[in-house]
């Protein structure tokens, strides 16, 4: 394969603008869903009326998230049909557990004694929640809000497939015509976003997490 | 659309048999070098807190590459080009992460004080390593080992796009050909594939958890 | 015998010295105990004899042997660990984990498996029951003992103990104390016990060494301790109540009388006049077999307005029919026994038969006369 500096600037500069800035859409509608969903779900789960349904809700989910991303994304195609909204759809599916699992797991840390101090001094189940238990579970469901996103951000590139676009069609689309231009810039992107986005929502979780809990 | 999957599959056993085998031939060579290097160098990582987090940075950072991404760059390394070397290099690498970290995190999380105490009796390292650290860590180690199968059998399939002919090829065809049983089938055999390791895994998982951790008052 | 000699431990990125030129030394055949606050280097110490820490100065040597010349392996292995924390192995029965030494050491099947019994037996656990059992099957008192079982299974001349009561509630704690203090009379090891608890220390050692800061700042056995604190810190370590815990040094055969003035059944009528004749303050009464069944005062006869017929005195006895005491009764015990009947004296038993008899008095003399040494 020989490579074109001309047509390796047309990758970058024409082409890439576009495929970033749909893969960023996809990326952010399909984490902004998930949060959504997989937040007030694993609260849900965890209070005590509906704790029942916890371990048969993570078990359908990690069975879920066993079937590899590419079946996912080519299912959605005879079901949901071509475009952007059924390649969300699909992503979605997976995005959910990471983000569940750490709500619970964040959730269920908070320690009964500093649940049981604040509702001695009068706080309610609602403020409980919102003021003690949140804050305190937060660092631990961002991290699962970004293993989501770098999962969005990664098997979005098959998103292509369905005819989403986004920087798969890059890296197909060089592959099929042997571009190796186009390969790389698709590539490359995807694997700085990806990485992007993981030290951001790293940054913002250490941030976050309280200087007294940061200690280990 | 005219999907008929029992058709399909009787008409394209030969087809499914040598995608089947292609695909497993590709996993099993993945995942054995992956553990051949990784396991090894998450326990020697265990002896240098500077290295691994060093080497642990390096393999997270690989892990956040897109699969497509990962073995399309593969490709333009001119030494590997497209194939078998290019998509085994790739699943090597996405091994990299959960393999050395959940063998680190086993072996490094063993309590420090049975550590003492085997160390106090004159229990040499590579015996505390042997008799404690590794049955101790087990679980932990073999945890790494079910994410690293289920994650390359679903990944290895992406591979289609660089030439490999596995179950990821009836999807691929399926899509440019339009043909919906192709990609219902093709979809359908990796995820039971994929499902069915993930159990049968999961239950081995919990069978190597040593007695002593097993048995409660 | 061990012996420490100016040895210090410095550890990197710390202001001051863990150890700081420490010189003790640890006789064959005794318990030393390192006792002192939290954080004065105590387990350091403990861990540079069997070389889990190396020194940064200084020398350590097992009778004669520098620690140093070696393999810390083997020397590790000769040396029985008993740590705080316990350490089993969590995936080993508890008959591998008092076999892991014997195991290195290549011992042969049955010696293992008849010595783990022993050991089993030795710490009062029950072999059938306790043998394949896996450690978290096991209450934190029984642990314990799993782990001093282990620490002696191939019989060590040496051992070292780091709190090794720390982890079972007191009453549990006292026990194995009582045990272990028994078992050592036997086996007479070199002992080398840390401990945070002032009371362990008075309990266990034949020596004490108290730590402050990195620094040894008293040596002795635990009478020459309580008895001069060397200063302040000392003192302040002890408590307020270092009387009361010296009292626990002393058993009964240091400070009763052996005259007694006892009474047959038959002299009971004239009680007083055979007192006044023998100087006594206090008379036992005996019965047929002559044993004590308990005593009359002098100052209770005289003080009587109306004299009593013998049984109205047979009677006043009995009320005293319990406060006897063993020649091996710890004197803090007999102080509880005079409180509980009320009573001045009590009497001194050995072998059932009266041996004599010690008041209130006699303890305070005797504690007050040791103070003045
Ligand atoms: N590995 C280490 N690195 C740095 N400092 C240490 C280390 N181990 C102990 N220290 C410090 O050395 C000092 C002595 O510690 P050591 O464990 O010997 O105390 P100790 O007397 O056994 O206390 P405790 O009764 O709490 O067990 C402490 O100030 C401790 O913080
Ligand atoms: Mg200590």
């Amino acid at each position: 394969m020989k490579m074109s500096w001309e047509r390796f600037q047309i990758a970058l500069f024409e082409k890439a603008p576009e495929a970033v800035l749909t893969h960023l859409l996809i990326v952010v509608i399909t984490v902004a869903l998930a949060i959504l969903i997989s937040v007030p779900l694993g609260v849900l789960l965890t209070r005590p009326r509906y704790r029942k349904f916890g371990v048969v809700a993570l078990n359908i989910l990690n069975i879920l998230n066993a079937i590899p991303g590419m079946a996912v994304i080519a299912l959605a195609l005879p079901i949901l049909g071509l475009g952007i909204k059924p390649a969300v759809v699909a992503l979605l599916f997976q995005s959910l557990l990471p983000i569940v699992r750490n709500t619970i797991a964040g959730l269920l840390e908070v320690s009964a004694d500093v649940k049981e101090a604040a509702a001695g001094m009068g706080m309610n189940q609602r403020q409980i929640l919102l003021e003690v238990e949140m804050p305190l579970a937060m660092p631990i469901i961002l991290s699962g809000i970004r293993t989501s996103t770098v999962y969005v951000v990664s098997v979005g590139t098959l998103a292509a497939l369905i005819g989403a676009g986004g920087l798969g069609n890059m890296i197909i689309g060089g592959l099929a015509l042997f571009m190796p231009e186009y390969l790389i810039v698709g590539a490359g992107l995807g694997a700085i976003m990806s990485i992007f986005f993981d030290r951001a929502l790293s940054y913002l979780e250490y941030k976050i997490t309280p200087p007294g809990v940061r200690a280990n | 659309m005219d999907i008929n999957l029992v058709d399909f599959f009787q008409r394209n056993t030969r087809t499914i048999m040598e995608y089947t085998e292609n695909h497993f031939t590709l996993v099993l060579s993945a995942v054995v070098i992956s553990l051949l290097i990784w396991v090894p160098i998450g326990l020697l990582l265990t002896k240098s807190d500077k290295w691994a987090a060093r080497i642990m940075a390096l393999a997270n950072t690989i892990f956040c590459i897109p699969s497509l991404s990962l073995f399309a760059i593969m490709v333009t390394i001119p030494a590997l080009g497209l194939g078998r070397k290019s998509a085994l290099l790739a699943l090597v690498l996405y091994a990299m992460m959960p393999l050395i970290r959940n063998v680190y995190d086993g072996v490094k999380n063993v309590d420090r004080n049975v550590i003492e105490a085997a160390k106090g009796m004159g229990m040499s390292s590579g015996r505390i390593m042997r008799e404690i650290q590794l049955p101790l860590g087990l679980p932990v180690i073999f945890a790494g080992f079910r994410i690293t199968v289920v994650m390359t059998t679903g990944i290895a399939a992406i591979a289609t796009y660089i030439g490999e002919r596995n179950l990821g090829r009836f999807i691929q065809e399926g899509l440019v050909r339009s043909n919906t049983s192709m990609i219902i089938m093709g979809a359908l055999i990796i995820s039971v594939i994929a499902i069915a390791l993930d159990t049968i895994l999961g239950g081995i998982e919990k069978l190597v958890i040593p007695k002593g951790l097993r048995a409660r008052r | 015998m061990i012996e420490l000699k100016n040895v210090t431990k410095q550890y990197p990125g710390q202001p001051h010295p863990a150890v700081d030129s420490l010189t003790l030394t640890v006789p064959e055949g005794e318990i030393c105990v390192l006792v002192g606050p939290s954080g004065c280097g105590k387990s350091t110490t403990l861990r540079m004899i069997n070389r889990m820490i190396e020194p940064s100065a200084g020398s350590i040597t097992i009778n004669g042997q520098s620690v140093m010349n070696n393999d810390p392996d083997h020397l590790r292995m000769g040396i029985g660990y008993v740590i705080q924390q316990i350490g089993l192995l969590p995936h080993r029965t508890i008959a591998e984990n008092i076999a892991i030494v014997p195991r290195l050491y290549k011992w042969p099947k049955e010696k293992i498996v008849r010595r783990v019994d022993e050991l089993l037996v030795m710490m009062g656990l029950d072999p059938e029951k306790t043998r394949s059992k896996y450690p978290s099957q096991l209450s934190g008192g029984q642990m314990q003992r799993v782990g001093v079982a282990r620490a002696m299974a191939v019989d060590p001349p040496i051992m070292l103990m780091d709190e090794p009561f720390g982890a079972v509630d007191p009453i549990a704690r006292t026990h194995l104390q009582d045990e272990f203090l028994r078992l050592q009379k036997e086996i007479r090891k070199t002992i080398v016990f840390v401990t945070h608890d002032i009371n362990e220390a008075i309990k266990m050692g034949d020596k004490i060494a108290i730590f402050g800061e990195g620094k040894l700042v008293q040596f002795g056995t635990p009478e020459e301790v309580l008895t001069n604190p060397a200063n302040e810190f000392v003192e302040n370590f002890i408590g307020y109540d270092r009387i009361v815990k010296k009292l626990f040094l002393y058993q009964v055969q240091e400070a009763y009388r052996p005259a007694v003035c006892r009474l047959r059944p038959e002299e009971i009528g004239n009680a007083l006049s055979k007192m006044l004749a023998e100087k006594a303050e206090v008379a036992f009464v005996l019965n047929e077999a002559d044993k004590p069944c308990g005593y009359l005062t002098r100052e209770e006869l005289e003080q009587e307005e109306t004299a009593r017929d013998a049984d109205g005195l047979q009677k006043l006895a009995a009320r005293r029919s319990k406060a006897f005491v063993q020649t091996t009764t710890p004197l803090p015990d007999a102080l509880s026994v005079m409180l509980e009947y009320d009573a001045e004296y009590v009497g001194v038993l050995k072998n059932g038969l009266l041996e004599g008899v010690m008041s209130f008095k006699d303890i305070r003399r005797h504690v007050y006369r040791r103070e003045g040494e």
